[in-house]
């Protein structure tokens, strides 16, 4: 990766008129760590929650706001991952299992005792949070490759414990369960209702994102990604700042799994297994693990691309893989990335000395 | 006990294609530095080739021969316009490789379809040994993979070309330094490793069917066989498979069935877990991560 003086010295070098190569290399250069200036970010951020806000209003159907709805809440528990992994260089490519641990909690706390959505809420987050820390040990031992591996091997256990589990985890079948509970005047059974119910958990997950991202806690998590030993032997507690941040994902990760179960009102094994899992690795690559929106753009990518190309589910999943290829290849810190270097290649090509050049923080 | 001695013939049979791709893992992952998650689908589609020959007539074994040197060429496709861009950001590369996996599935649904297929058994003996009926096809199998073994074996170990390999993973540069082409032997065991998933893909198909998922099941015990045994270590890759093989066909006779899978994984967990440098030793992964 390059650093950060690196390339906020290719872009200065760009404001001044240069080769086409040297352009390529500037949309291509990965500066998740140059913030942009504060009143981009706001304005930014307005738009956004104005459009995400307005959307149920824009006439567009309850396909679309369905897909919608899928789309936020897999980016809650994209913004987990996006956590441990761009913050923390912590990747997992078993990471819906997690979700699926906290809408498999739910569900059977709503089955077994009768409890409502907001009551199981805690106590799914808590148990996704607590797992995410228990399969988050081996990162104490072994490397990167390892740990996915590990990962892996417990998104695949955990549906074969699914499956055995009889009418406690509902077999293969799954599980059932009412709608949320409506609050005082607040239906949710209307889908822009649970819809706003999503976006709010959305909000939340940004907040906690950004807040995390500028905080000294965010600070000593990229540290340690790049540099572990260094960070060990200037006083970080490394270890338990791992588990912390696995566990902080595991907390998205069961909001986003209560969300989708009670969005589906069932849920299913497969739901949790080895590709729902392999293709949340692929949405936060896709969008760009270190950026704030970036789990939110590889999530809406993925999920509306089918409806925009109107492919058939086969083909659909090759353009993903194509898709993915490119990105990789062409932009390796994810289609956030590019669109923020294309950002500052006009905001700094028109204003001479602004862009990303003048706003570190 | 004949009970015993026939499961252990077919839990035999059934490592001896976790073996293979363990060995092609192994090799591409300790040697070459490159995680391929695709490294099952090169399998599934060796076995769909298999398939296709077979069925358009021609002898299964040219048929292995065939779906073998077509896994090799897509095998070095793959290198030559992928993973050679990604070698110093090793997961860059595994994020490409799902891609790949992605792609080469859907692709296969495409040109076939989704459901399982299987060819009639080539050989279609039994031989009873010792009071032990074995079908030939089973014991033909294990043989072929003994033989791709030991050529693995000694090749890696004892000839020039295995030595100024393993020279390259221990000093890159030293290596290149000494005039080994690094960056030729990289391509050179990306494209053997991907050989062996397409013969492991027609051996595969003479045992059971396959359908076009099979690849993502069995990428994930080929990985473990080889983080088993030790990066890099053909033998330890031998005795992963066996490991995992011997615990597959047992419990399928004698635990719970529907557990069966489960046990694997728990022995792979546990192995990675009190052993990341593999039972028998191995390079640790690429350098670069």
């Amino acid at each position: 990766m390059p650093a950060t003086d690196n390339s906020a010295g290719k872009m200065g070098a760009a404001t001044e008129g240069t080769r086409a190569s040297e352009r390529l290399a500037l949309l291509t250069a990965d500066n998740a760590s140059v913030p942009l200036p504060a009143s981009v970010q706001a304005i930014t951020a307005i738009l956004l929650a104005a459009l995400l806000i307005a959307l149920p209003w824009l006439g567009l159907g309850y396909r679309f706001l369905s897909i919608a709805i899928t789309t936020i809440y897999t980016a809650i528990g994209l913004y987990g991952l996006a956590l441990q992994f761009g913050q923390a260089g912590i990747m997992s490519v078993g990471h819906a299992a997690l979700m699926g641990i906290g809408a498999y909690t739910s569900a059977i706390l709503s089955v077994q005792l009768g409890w409502g959505f907001w009551t199981t809420l805690p106590f799914a987050m808590a148990m996704s949070a607590i797992v995410g820390g228990v399969i988050g040990l081996p990162t104490l031992r072994v490397g990167g490759q390892h740990y996915i591996i590990i990962t892996f091997c417990f998104c695949a256990l955990f549906v074969i414990v699914l499956t055995n589990g009889g009418t406690f985890t509902g077999s293969a079948t799954g599980l059932d369960v009412g709608s949320v509970t409506p609050l005082p005047g607040i239906n949710f059974d209307k889908l822009s209702n649970n819809y706003y119910l999503v976006l709010a958990a959305l909000f939340l997950a940004l907040a906690a994102t950004y807040l995390i991202g500028i905080s000294r806690y965010g600070r000593t998590l990229r540290a340690i990604r790049e540099n572990e030993q260094l960070a060990r032997s200037v006083g970080i507690n490394v270890d338990l700042h791992k588990l912390g941040v696995l566990m902080v994902s595991g907390l998205f990760a069961g909001l986003a799994g209560v969300l989708q179960l009670y969005y589906l009102r069932h849920i299913s094994p497969t739901l949790f297994g080895a590709f729902p899992s392999l293709y949340l690795a692929l949405m936060v690559m896709l969008g760009g693990a270190r950026y704030l929106y970036g789990p939110l753009i590889g999530a809406i990518i993925v999920n509306f691309l089918p409806e925009v190309l109107n492919l058939d589910p086969v083909d659909s999943r090759i353009a993903y893989g194509v898709c993915l290829l490119l990105v990789i290849l062409l932009l390796p810190g994810g289609v956030s990335a590019g669109i923020k270097n294309i950002y500052c290649a006009i905001a700094g090509g028109s204003e001479g000395q602004g862009g990303g050049s003048n706003g570190r923080a | 006990m004949d009970i015993l001695l026939q499961q252990l013939v077919n839990s035999l049979s059934v490592a001896s294609v976790t073996i293979l791709i363990g060995i092609g893992i192994t090799l591409i992952f300790g040697l070459a530095g490159i995680v391929n998650f695709a490294h099952g689908e090169f399998l599934m589609v060796g076995g769909m080739a298999t398939w296709f020959m077979v069925g358009a007539g021609m002898n299964f074994f040219l048929a292995l021969v065939f779906a073998g040197l077509l896994v090799g060429a897509l095998g070095f496709a793959a290198e030559r316009c992928l993973f050679r861009f990604t070698l110093n950001r090793p997961m860059n590369g595994f994020i490409m490789s799902i891609g790949l996996s992605v792609i080469l599935q859907h692709a296969v649904i495409r040109v076939f379809n989704e459901f399982q297929k299987s060819i009639a058994d080539p050989v279609g003996q039994v031989w009873t040994i010792g009071g032990v009926d074995i079908i030939a096809m089973r014991a033909i199998v294990v043989a072929i993979t003994a033989v791709i073994v030991a050529i693995t074996y000694f090749g890696i170990s004892r000839s020039r070309y295995g030595m100024a390999l393993r020279a390259s993973v221990s000093d890159r540069d030293t290596a290149e330094l000494m005039g080994i082409p690094v960056r030729r032997y990289v391509t050179g065991v990306f494209i053997y490793g991907s050989l062996l998933a397409g013969i492991g893909g027609a051996l595969m198909i003479s045992l059971f069917p396959i359908t076009p998922f099979t690849g993502s099941v069995i990428i994930i015990r080929g990985f473990a066989v080889s983080l088993i045994g030790g990066l890099g270590n053909v033998g330890g890759a031998v005795v992963g498979g066996l490991v995992l093989g011997l615990v597959d066909g047992l419990s399928a006779g004698y635990g719970y069935p529907e557990w069966t899978d489960a046990y694997s994984l728990v022995v792979m967990i546990l192995i990675l877990v009190l052993r990341p440098q593999g039972l028998l030793g191995g390079t640790l992964g690429p350098k670069a991560s």
